[in-house]
């Protein structure tokens, strides 16, 4: 399939990144490489075969509704943020 | 109006377990200081994973089927990608592919049906204040679990929108979901409505009206778009599809931006919880701990209890479930005392968590309707019922001490009256009387209430007085 | 382990570590070296067991940390320039375990970024060299943790794997590199990859050391919904006489290297010899396995590196006056390029219009692929492949043609899509003096035979 410019940009704002001129050009390139190659899975006949998520048997994995220490409070938290005001985190205004 | 409106409603309700539904901490984040109901899973630090809280299941099995829903027994979740601060992870955790709530109905007091299309079980998003030129950031409500009830567009009034998303609140506080807390968000409504002419057969141009958190502002804002809408159309303009806001002050709604431009959320399959397979065994040992709902009070209630009483009472799980056990011929009479008098007390709140016994009530009504109390002094009695110093005691107790008891036995209030009319200040009034002069009966009734501190009844008085002054 | 016999001091041994692990600095095998911490635990360890009190099964052995394990000890970057800066507040459930025993961290192993990639090179620290070649790659992802265990700093060192980043690398370098049954050991605490393939595994000279680490780490736990009940530490060792072993057809092709190829007949003759059953297997299905893991693990890396924004921790770009700018800036400038080429695949085969033809197909595949495992272990109790096709090759050979790259990881895999255990193992050197790894399969849950069997593949001379 054929991957163009204004594709592999925006795969890149679905990734919420933008690439440089340099990128655009090799990773685009590496893209379609790589797109054909994964491609080639149609020659694989999966008809009426179900899909695997997960490659183990479990289910029904839950716990008990019960407050527990948590293991990193919110000083410790909040301290891992470059910017922090009355106990929040400090973004720049949405636009 | 040449056009119909079609309306379909989202219904996010915040779930009240004690924790959040991917991590063990405090999901009760009113009133508690921002992001101090946060774990380093809410935080998504690098490499941490969630853990499902088993009773966010439960509640969901209870929600569906309060709305008659079908229990999906296979679910799972899904990854709902965007890119903002309310969201750590950079993905909500939802039921995309396979919900856990299937079809069902929710029945207004009108009697029409709204077809629910699903419901499914997601984490909420946290919070964002904005200021000039930043804003804050608090996760305090990420991932309390929520549930999304999905109706289908069965609606056609800014009425029953209103009366929908009324009766949704009562079934998930029936169900008891919920806190219900309309004022802090706990139950939010998104709101699709479009107009076509009343013979087409296809649907118009939808607007989507989001985050509406009252019934009322529900109603106001279906109207206006209503309006908005039939003058577009008038005007032969296209309406465009967009996401609009409501403004409560206005009483507009104005389109807004929506949080991401791209709009592909990229749903995948959520590698990192097991599937959920439940029995039909499971479901139903939760199923049966519903309570009656709304719609069976109405039938039991039906020519018992006057209907706008019962409405009012229905928005009070816990008037409701007393009433349910109070023997039925007292019932309207103890629904008066909850609406008329609990009701319009000021620590009403307060009460219904401490309503008095099933017994203090039925003596209650049976003194008031045996008239050995009137109305009024029964008004007293069930308020002091309330009284921390006196509710112990009874209702029977409480009448006496209070000497609030009526006489009734006309054995006695004759020698009253008797002892009365051989009182030379009433002869004139007996003359007056039997000249024709009706109205000195009262005051005759009054020298015998008098006579008898207030405790014989009024009516069997007078009965007696006109016997004897034949 | 050496502590367990106590011929030397706990400190001894740290200082000798980290006295290696500083002679060989120019190999880039450490992102961090814990030298105060490690002596100090060092010390406390010595002072236990001269006071005759207990102490753990791994009391006073220094180990190397992957980059990408949570814990307060340095700084947990994976290799990312993304996560600069991150100290963790929390540590992952396997370094707790392993702590608890007295294991000691003396450092933290380079890796890929991310670990995507199989060479190590995608680090934001430069890449890792060779343990028998200065100028080839050290393989990766888990390119630090193998060099290590190789130059003999540390007994073992952890890994992760979720194509082949442990055996890989094991293979490349000449050790033991195990990647045990999905879910065996807890996820909690290491940096996401893909939620569905990533395991948790170790670097070992022995398999006895192997199993020792695994009977500690491995076990269900309640942070991490995926793990299995435990089974490991009472896995009832099976007899290694008579083991029927499967080798797979499908795969002896030109792309796979004539010594390495050589080095699987020797085997194949060495486990004859010994009374072993030797079965061809045909696995079709696997030649897509590649592909199918190409889809399902940038779909999943995608997701799980969302949460990289520069909001909560780690690195934030400075020049950003808007939120928009914020994100785009912090994920522009703090990914390398393999980590953007992988988000960019996974955004595509999950964006609305190819997720059926994609991600879905490739869902199905996987379904057919553990067919077609669970049908091979019906036939044999141990399958027998190489880990690569080639032996180490050199520094910036691969780098810039992404696809040679992921073709290393052709037989590696098809293991983290079908969740079964695989155990690369030392089998001798090429002419040139490159070590050549093979890989032995197990079903789900033979971790523990497998370990064990391995000996059968050890020449006694």
């Amino acid at each position: 399939m054929d991957i163009k410019r204004e594709d592999i940009i925006h795969l890149a704002e679905l990734s919420d990144f933008s690439l440089s001129e340099a990128e655009i050009t090799f990773l685009g390139g590496d893209l379609r490489g790589i797109i054909n190659y994964i491609s080639q899975l149609d020659q694989l006949n999966t008809d009426d075969i179900s899909p695997t998520y997960q490659v183990f048997e479990m289910k029904n994995v839950w716990r008990d509704d019960e407050i527990k220490e948590q293991e990193a409070n919110r000083e410790q938290l909040l301290k891992l943020t470059k910017d922090e005001k009355d106990y929040q985190i400090k973004v720049p205004k949405v636009l | 109006m040449k056009y119909l409106p079609t309306i379909g409603i989202e219904c996010h309700v915040q779930l009240s377990t004690k924790t959040k539904l991917f991590s063990e901490v405090d999901n009760d984040a009113r009133n508690k200081e921002p992001n101090s109901c946060v774990s380093p899973v809410d935080y998504a630090l690098p490499g941490m994973l969630p853990r499902l809280n088993g009773e966010a299941i439960r509640f969901a099995i209870r929600a569906g089927k309060a709305m008659n829903c079908e229990i999906n027994l296979e679910s799972r979740f899904d990854r709902k990608h965007y890119f903002y601060p309310d969201s750590p992870k950079g993905y909500q955790i939802t039921q995309f592919y396979r919900p856990i709530i299937g079809a069902g109905y929710v029945e207004l007091p009108s009697g029409t049906r709204i077809r629910i299309e699903h419901a499914h079980l997601e984490g909420d998003a946290g919070k964002l204040t904005h200021f000039d030129n930043y804003s804050l950031v608090d996760l305090n409500r990420v991932d309390t679990p929520l549930i999304e009830i999905v109706s289908q567009p069965d609606i056609h009034s800014a009425k029953d929108a209103h009366d929908y998303c009324k009766e949704l609140w009562r079934l998930m506080r029936f169900a008891n979901v919920t806190y219900g807390d309309l004022y802090n968000g706990n139950m939010r409504f998104d709101v699709n409505i479009s107009l076509a002419p009343k013979d087409s057969d296809k649907l118009g141009v939808r607007a989507e009206i989001k985050n509406l958190n009252s019934f009322r502002s529900v109603e106001r804002a279906v109207e206006y778009e209503i309006v908005r809408q039939t003058k577009i159309l008038e005007a032969g303009e296209k309406v465009i599809q967009e996401t609009r806001g409501w403004n409560d002050a206005t009483g507009k709604t104005t389109e807004q931006r929506s949080k991401e431009e791209a709009k592909d959320y990229r749903y995948m399959p959520e590698p990192d919880i097991p599937p959920i397979h439940l029995t039909t065994e499971f479901v139903d040992e939760e199923a049966m701990r519903l309570p009656l709902m709304p719609v069976d009070y109405r039938k039991k209630f039906d020519n018992v209890i006057a209907n706008d009483t019962l409405e009012v009472l229905l928005d009070y799980p816990e008037l409701m479930l007393k009433l349910g056990e109070i023997n039925e011929k007292y019932a309207k009479n103890i629904s008066n005392l909850f609406a008329s008098v609990l009701l319009a007390e000021e620590k009403s709140t307060e009460y219904l968590n401490d309503l008095p016994s099933v017994k203090d009530l039925t003596d209650l009504a049976e003194m008031n309707t045996k008239k050995e109390l009137s109305s009024t002094a029964t008004k007293e009695v069930f308020l002091r019922l309330f009284d921390p110093q006196m509710k112990g005691r009874g209702s029977k107790q409480i009448a006496k001490e209070l000497g609030l008891i009526q006489e009734n036995d006309l054995g006695a209030l004759e020698t009253i009256v008797d002892a009365v009319l051989a009182k030379p200040e009433t002869a004139k009034a007996q003359a007056d009387f039997r000249a024709g002069e009706e109205k000195v009966i009262g005051f005759l009734v009054g020298q015998v209430m008098k006579e008898s501190h207030g405790k014989a009844n009024p009516s069997a008085v007078q009965q007696i007085l006109r016997e004897k002054l034949k | 382990m050496k502590i367990a016999n106590k011929t030397v001091t706990a400190e001894r041994l740290v200082r000798d570590a980290l006295e290696k692990a500083k002679h060989f600095s120019d190999y880039h095998i450490f992102t961090f070296l814990n030298e105060e911490n490690a002596i100090k635990k060092a010390r406390e360890i010595d002072r236990k067991i001269a006071a005759g009190e207990k102490v753990g099964r791994l009391a006073g052995v220094p180990y190397a940390l992957k980059d990408n394990f949570l814990s307060p000890e340095g700084e947990t970057t994976a290799s990312a320039h993304i996560l600069e800066g991150f100290v963790s507040p929390v540590t992952a459930t396997a370094v707790k375990k392993l702590e608890d025993e007295g294991a000691i961290m003396i450092g933290r192993t380079n890796l890929d970024a991310f670990a995507h990639g199989s060479s190590t090179e995608n680090s934001y620290f430069g890449p890792t060299h060779n343990a028998f070649d200065f100028d080839r790659v050290a393989g990766g992802s888990s390119g630090g943790s193998a060099v290590a265990v190789a130059l003999d700093i540390v007994e073992f060192a952890t890994g992760t794997d979720t194509g082949g980043s442990i055996r890989q690398p094991a293979s490349f370098n000449g050790v033991y590199g195990l990647k045990p049954t999905y879910g065996c050991i807890s996820r909690y605490g290491v940096v996401a990859m893909a939620s569905s393939t990533d395991c948790v595994g170790f670097f070992a000279q022995t398999p006895d050391d192997m199993d020792v680490l695994m009977s500690i780490a491995s076990g269900q736990d309640s942070k991490d919904m995926t793990t299995l009940p435990d089974y490991y530490g009472s896995a009832e060792p099976e007899s290694t006489n008579k083991r029927r072993i499967g080798i797979i057809k499908d795969f002896d092709n030109e792309s796979v290297d004539p010594e390495i190829q050589k080095a699987l007949a020797q085997k194949v003759e060495l486990l004859r010899s010994r009374g072993h059953e030797i079965v061809d297997l045909s696995m079709p299905s696997l030649k897509y396995a590649l592909a199918a893991y190409y889809i399902i693990v940038p779909a999943e890396v995608a997701s799980n590196l969302s949460r990289y924004d520069g909001v909560r921790y780690g690195f934030r770009s400075k020049e950003s006056t808007t939120l928009n700018e914020l994100y785009d800036n912090t994920r522009s400038e703090g990914f390398m390029s393999e980590n953007k080429r992988r988000i960019m695949i996974g955004n595509f085969v999950l964006s609305s219009g190819f997720y059926d033809a994609y991600f879905l197909k490739a869902a199905k595949a996987r379904t057919l692929i553990i067919g077609e495992y669970e049908k091979a272990f019906s036939k044999v109790d141990f399958i027998l492949t190489p880990v690569s096709p080639n032996p180490a090759f050199k520094l910036g050979e691969k780098v810039n043609d992404p696809i040679a790259m992921y073709l290393e990881d052709m037989m590696s895999v098809s293991l983290n899509l079908a969740g079964v255990p695989g155990l690369a193992i030392p089998a001798g050197k090429n002419k040139t003096g490159l070590p050549i790894g093979l890989q032995l399969v197990g079903p789900r849950r033979s971790d523990k035979n497998l370990i064990q069997f391995s000996k059968e593949l050890e020449e006694n001379d």
